[in-house]
């Protein structure tokens, strides 16, 4: 974070990429954070660019636990049997929703789209 | 119960689709091979199979809750607990809810009493899944007659 001198606060767009960053950073810390704890995977393996199956090593099984961490953490529920299908289809790629700063940025869509419509 | 055909429960008593809730009665045999071996002189339900019987129980309560469209696997077991001994000849009421519906798995908490005391508890995780097959409906209609499912609520 750049300080708080005159030339930050004459740049306001810093601060407001400076808050997307936090919020960003606090919805992968938290999933991060559940995954370490559920699947007992070192923290600090774990980072925004990590595939949740393929690098990770997550079952399908382990999954099913972490989605239940996360849908209770953010109030919203994981559209897994759609994004499964999709990928079925050849219509997504795993790399859209398990990587998980892709992960992240569906929460936190999920997490908007329910705020709206509350 | 017919535990050497896996029917580990016997009537639906109760089916509250508002509430999420169920509660079946279970009678457990007087007489079954298992209990031969397990143990000898001293006959008593094998863990596995009452959590098998609290697994059923919830099973019923979210088929009714996705009206057939899936079926639910067991998943994971979590919390299981096993209180007391059951056995031979005792009236189970297992009683099951539930604590989250996600997409593709639901969790439930399950109980089994015997005369109001608490036997037996598991938290249970489902995967939920379409019916493997189309012959799978009829086969699980049948099973609904046998434990008084309310199937007219549900049309095939």
């Amino acid at each position: 974070m750049p300080g708080h001198d005159a030339r930050t606060l004459r740049r306001p767009g810093i601060y407001l990429q400076y808050i997307k960053g936090l919020v960003m950073s606090s919805t992968f810390d938290q999933v991060a954070t559940i995954i370490a704890e559920t699947c007992d995977i070192p923290r600090d393996t774990i980072t925004p660019e990590s595939h949740a199956i393929d690098d990770l090593g997550i079952d399908s099984l382990d999954f099913l636990d972490i989605a239940f961490a996360i849908d209770k953490a953010f109030g919203i529920k994981l559209p897994l049997e759609k994004w499964t299908q999709e990928v079925n289809d050849g219509k997504a790629t795993t790399e859209q929703y398990f990587v998980l700063k892709n992960l992240c940025a569906r929460i936190d869509e999920l997490v908007a789209a329910k705020t709206a419509s509350a | 119960m017919q535990l050497e055909y896996f029917q580990l429960i016997d009537r639906i008593l109760d089916l509250n689709m508002d509430e999420k809730k169920i509660t079946v009665e279970a009678q457990v045999p007087q007489h079954s091979t298992i209990f031969e071996g397990h143990f000898p002189g001293h006959p008593i339900m094998p863990g596995v199979l009452l959590i098998e019987s609290m697994a059923q129980t919830s099973g019923w309560l979210l088929i009714a809750l996705m009206k057939f469209e899936r079926m639910p696997f067991l998943a994971a077991v979590k919390e299981a607990k096993m209180r007391g001994f059951v056995t031979p000849g005792e009236l189970l009421t297992v009683e099951a809810g539930i604590v989250h519906e996600g997409s593709g798995y639901a969790i439930t908490e399950a109980k089994i009493r015997v005369d109001g005391k608490l036997r037996c508890n598991a938290t249970i995780t489902f995967s939920l899944i379409p019916p493997p097959n189309p012959e799978f409906r009829q086969y699980m209609d049948a099973v609904a007659k046998r434990i008084d499912f309310p199937l007219q609520a549900f049309p095939s």
